[in-house]
């Protein structure tokens, strides 16, 4: 008698679980990995994206299909976007004294963030999807994607920008701000947590309570901010 | 006390596509829920056991939430290696401009604050 191995591999392959039991599995791994070396390239979602795309590939599933077993987990997604406005709620209790310099930082701040990375882009020859997905590169990834599409842009290339800004303000940005003379905590958390959103944060953090909650206070508000403006701006420009 | 949160924020969420299809069609539906939720929760100057539960609870495994679509990327190698330099060039520039631009600006409005405060 001979076992059918390929039928079973088969029907392993394209069960509607495979999509979640392969996510699971590496976002597992990789944040047991991140913890045990904390390494900043490590950022999970980063890795188990490619993760992900590699058994994908090898097991010869699409994408389509993919995305469509990991449905219940998209539809998850739209409420986690909506709870982001509780630790946004208490993070503005938090700034009652240093209300005007952050705002003030938050507008111009947040407009030179996504002017930069839109004329730079368009300097060095982007085409039009690709500014799209970058203009809300500076935000939390949940807000980016949203934002993305509403745009033009893709929503998967604005997550996986929103990485990469998130991987290169958090390894250059201390040392940046230090060579720029910027000592006060609540400066740096700010600059952080704005154009480097969680992965910033997460820096911030490390460098001192104050520093980390300023930079939270920075991502939050700039999420918002750029998810009601930059929908709007672009509607009437185009 | 899990399931009345994420029933709150369900309700916002869907308040949110409602009010997206009849009025608002430029912003996203979970975006019009987040500014609902933020202006039911400053109307009412607390956060309540349940929503605070719920909302922690996603929030935590959001990471995982967005393996997904970020996965999405394989559909869209070649657009981005058309770009690469182009991409990874505006990216690396505008954060470090962001970051240094909003640094001193803010340490700049935090002494000038300083300053006003004193001279009363």
């Amino acid at each position: 008698m001979s076992l059918d191995w390929h039928g079973a591999l088969d029907a392993v392959i394209h069960h509607p679980l495979f999509g979640i039991g392969i996510t699971l599995g590496a976002y597992q791994l990789v944040l047991a990995a991140y913890d045990k070396t904390r390494w900043i390239f490590l950022q999970p979602v980063l890795v188990s994206m490619l993760v992900v795309i590699g058994v994908l590939v090898t097991c010869g599933v699409s994408y389509a299909e993919y995305r469509k077993s990991t449905e219940i987990m998209n539809i998850l997604l739209g409420p986690a976007t909506v709870a982001l406005a509780v630790p946004l709620y208490l993070n503005l209790r938090r700034i009652r004294q240093l209300l005007w310099p952050t705002l003030t930082t938050l507008v111009i701040g947040g407009l030179v963030a996504t002017c930069a990375c839109l004329l730079l882009g368009w300097w060095f020859g982007a085409e039009h999807m690709i500014l799209m997905t970058m203009a809300p590169k500076s935000v939390t990834s949940p807000i980016a994607m949203l934002v993305a599409e509403q745009i033009g842009g893709v929503a998967a290339l604005a997550a996986v920008f929103v990485l990469i800004t998130g991987v290169i303000g958090a390894i250059f940005g201390p040392a940046l701000l230090s060579a720029c003379g910027v000592s006060s905590p609540e400066a740096r958390g700010m600059a952080l947590g704005i154009s480097a959103h969680a992965v910033g944060t997460a820096v911030a953090l490390e460098e001192s309570e104050e520093t980390g909650a300023f930079a939270a206070l920075g991502m939050s508000l700039m999420g918002v901010v750029t998810a009601v403006f930059l929908p709007l701006a672009v509607s009437l420009v185009a | 006390m899990l399931l009345r949160g994420l029933t709150w924020l369900v309700l916002f969420q869907l308040l949110g596509t409602a009010i997206n299809h009849l009025f608002l069609s430029m912003l996203p539906g979970p975006i019009i829920g987040l500014v609902l939720l933020l202006a039911y929760l400053m109307l009412r100057g607390e956060v309540s056991a349940p929503l605070s539960e719920a909302a922690s609870s996603l929030l935590r495994y959001l990471p995982l939430l967005l393996v997904p679509p970020a996965v999405g990327v394989m559909v869209y190698a070649a657009d981005i290696a058309a770009d690469f330099w182009a991409i990874v060039g505006s990216l690396v520039l505008s954060v470090l401009i962001a970051l240094a631009f909003c640094g001193v600006l803010m340490q700049k409005m935090i002494a000038r604050q300083a300053r006003r405060e004193e001279k009363p």
